[in-house]
């Protein structure tokens, strides 16, 4: 979410349609709307009112300074992970194809 | 969808989550459930599984932000503590042994309960219940006969306190059993940390 925050300032359902453009359908299993409530509680995100294209004024988040923090913390243990599950992946794709 | 943003600002309003936070937080919901009908996109896509439970979509959404307090593992159940249930079941066994001794036991075993039982009220401070150990004595309102003389109602066989010890024991049991059913039940952990519409890896 912070990821997508990244692009710019959005409200509640314009990044749901973000995440879906990316193919990352998880309000499948969960509403957003707490997930921001709880990045807003612990002051990752900043919120600002501002009216939406022809529609009424929304709530907007947009990476607060510790967000950022967060969000860069958050990449570098993603990318250990990755990288130690590709090293995994990649004995047993060796022992599979060999 | 109007509904559905009722019964969460319902909600919210019996959570006690602020005025002003609450309409903030319908005025959103409805805006973004507004455009994804104008889109044609269901409102489950836009709040996923939450859109079949608005309380429990609320609920979240407040705790998320603050408003309301986490719901407590064994909510709805009231715990006692391990001495209370314990108590409860040696008193009440008590009791259906006591039962069981006066109406099956020998004279010697029924005169012994009746004795102990005639204390214990005592000890209590009720007073004079018993006036012989095979009788139970629960006196009836005395009445005045003919010829101005007064008369005691006579008192009921001692198998009465037999039953009553009985009936004790039984209903002492079957609290028993109501006080240790929360200790029994333990609330699965779903993993979603507290909010309701949240995978856990969220």
């Amino acid at each position: 979410m912070l990821s997508v925050m990244c692009e710019g300032p959005a409200y509640g359902y314009e990044m749901t349609k973000r995440l879906g453009a990316m193919g990352l359908s998880i309000v499948g299993e969960g509403s957003i709307y707490p997930l921001l409530g709880r990045l807003e509680r612990e002051g990752l995100v900043d919120t600002h009112r501002a009216a939406s294209d022809g529609g009424p004024p929304r709530k907007y988040y947009r990476l607060s300074r510790l967000g950022k923090k967060a969000l860069a913390g958050g990449i570098s243990e993603w990318q250990a992970t990755r990288d130690a599950v590709d090293a995994v992946l990649g004995l047993s794709i060796a022992e599979v194809t060999s | 969808m109007s509904k559905f943003v009722d019964a969460c600002a319902k909600e919210w309003k019996r959570l006690g989550v602020p005025e002003s936070a609450s309409n903030e937080m319908a005025a959103d919901l409805a805006a973004d459930l507004a455009e994804a009908e104008a889109e044609g996109v269901s409102p489950e896509e836009v709040l996923g599984n939450g859109v079949f439970d608005p309380k429990s979509f609320a609920a979240s959404w407040a705790i998320a932000r603050g408003f309301a307090r986490r719901i407590p593992r064994g909510f709805g159940t009231t715990r006692r503590p391990r001495w209370t249930v314990a108590l409860s079941a040696a008193a009440s066994v008590l009791a259906l042994l006591l039962g069981l001794l006066i109406l099956v036991g020998t004279g010697v075993q029924r005169s012994a309960v009746v004795q102990i039982v005639q204390r214990s009220v005592k000890a209590l401070g009720r007073g004079r219940i018993f006036i012989t150990p095979h009788r139970v004595i629960l006196p009836g309102p005395p009445f005045i006969g003919p010829g101005g003389r007064v008369f005691i109602a006579p008192p009921p066989p001692f198998h009465l306190l037999g039953w009553i010890l009985l009936l004790v024991g039984l209903i002492g049991i079957g609290v028993t059993l109501w006080l240790w059913k929360p200790w029994s039940t333990r609330r699965r952990d779903t993993g979603t940390d507290g909010n309701v519409c949240l995978p856990s890896y969220l």
